[in-house]
């Protein structure tokens, strides 16, 4: 178990804890360089596999990390970063510092939430006009957001936001008001996730 | 025009290889598994598809995937031999 399995980068503190992890870890903890620190658990291997258990398991990790203290900020990593050494991660720390600020910047204090639209089978909706309505209402509340792959025929609509976390009484009452509005429709409102739609870090090549 | 200006630009390469390589192509679609994979859990999730069903046609489209993923694989190493 000399590998190190990376869930996100958090700033300040420490934080460490007992968890479900990847690949039957148990405790989760902080490996840092000056005031960054990466999120590890050890793992045998710096290539794991997506199982759809693991997969749950790093999303739990992360959760509980945005849950500590209140709200912890956290640049989270996609399934599948894991480190040969300490000093090989430590170096990523070091050479990716001020991307990670940036991203550290970007997420504090937020949270990532989702929103799909999808229709009944076979119904025809006017797909533009419903478009318009969620961006009017949403849009101005969250921060930012993005647009998902329509993977489904059944799908109207798949975005991420990002929300204050301050904000997110406001953003649920505006998704209810518009499920309300469009009774014809199935909202499928999820989250809250890490930020993972707004952050562009990717650490992996430097393996 | 896609298919035209393909065969018009890669001469050398014949016109069964290209209609081979696209065949292989749309039957191993990466991507159109996964969009389905997705749609599955998402019909799942939302009630309209039993958890049985759900979890059969889970399997059914792990193992396409894997199958296509290796397909392409060995298409862009060169491992698949195309028949003239």
């Amino acid at each position: 178990m000399n590998n190190r399995y990376v869930y996100g980068i958090v700033d300040g503190d420490p934080v460490e804890f007992e968890a479900d992890a990847v690949r039957d870890a148990e405790y989760v903890y902080t490996i840092s360089h000056r005031r960054l620190g990466a999120v590890v658990s050890d793992v045998d291997t710096t290539d794991p596999e997506e199982t759809d258990e693991d997969a749950r398991r790093h999303d739990e990790v992360l959760r509980e990390i945005m849950d500590h203290d209140g709200g912890r900020a956290i640049v989270p990593m996609q399934f599948g970063m894991a480190f040969e050494t300490d000093r090989s991660l430590k170096n990523v720390l070091r050479g990716a510092r001020p991307a990670f600020r940036r991203a550290l910047n970007d997420v504090e204090g937020r949270i990532e939430l989702g929103l799909k639209v999808v229709r009944e089978e076979g119904e025809d909706v006017d797909d533009e006009a419903i478009e318009a309505h969620v961006a009017d209402e949403l849009e101005p509340i969250a921060a930012q957001s993005v647009p998902n792959d329509l993977f489904s025929d059944r799908l109207v609509l798949n975005r991420s936001y990002l929300v204050e976390r301050d904000d997110r009484e406001t953003f649920d009452e505006a998704v209810a008001d518009l499920e309300e509005a469009h009774d014809d429709l199935t909202f499928r409102y999820t989250g809250p996730f890490a930020p993972y739609s707004f952050v562009d870090v990717k650490i992996g090549a430097q393996r | 025009m896609f298919i035209l200006d393909d065969l018009l630009f890669r001469p050398f390469v014949g016109i069964v290889d290209t209609l081979h390589t696209m065949a292989l192509d749309e039957l191993y679609d990466v991507e159109a598994i996964q969009d389905e994979l997705k749609e599955n859990q998402l019909l799942y999730e939302l009630g309209d598809r039993p958890e049985a069903e759900y979890r059969e046609r889970k399997a059914e489209l792990e193992d396409e995937l894997e199958i296509a993923r290796d397909v392409h694989e060995r298409l862009t190493s060169g491992r698949i031999e195309v028949k003239k």
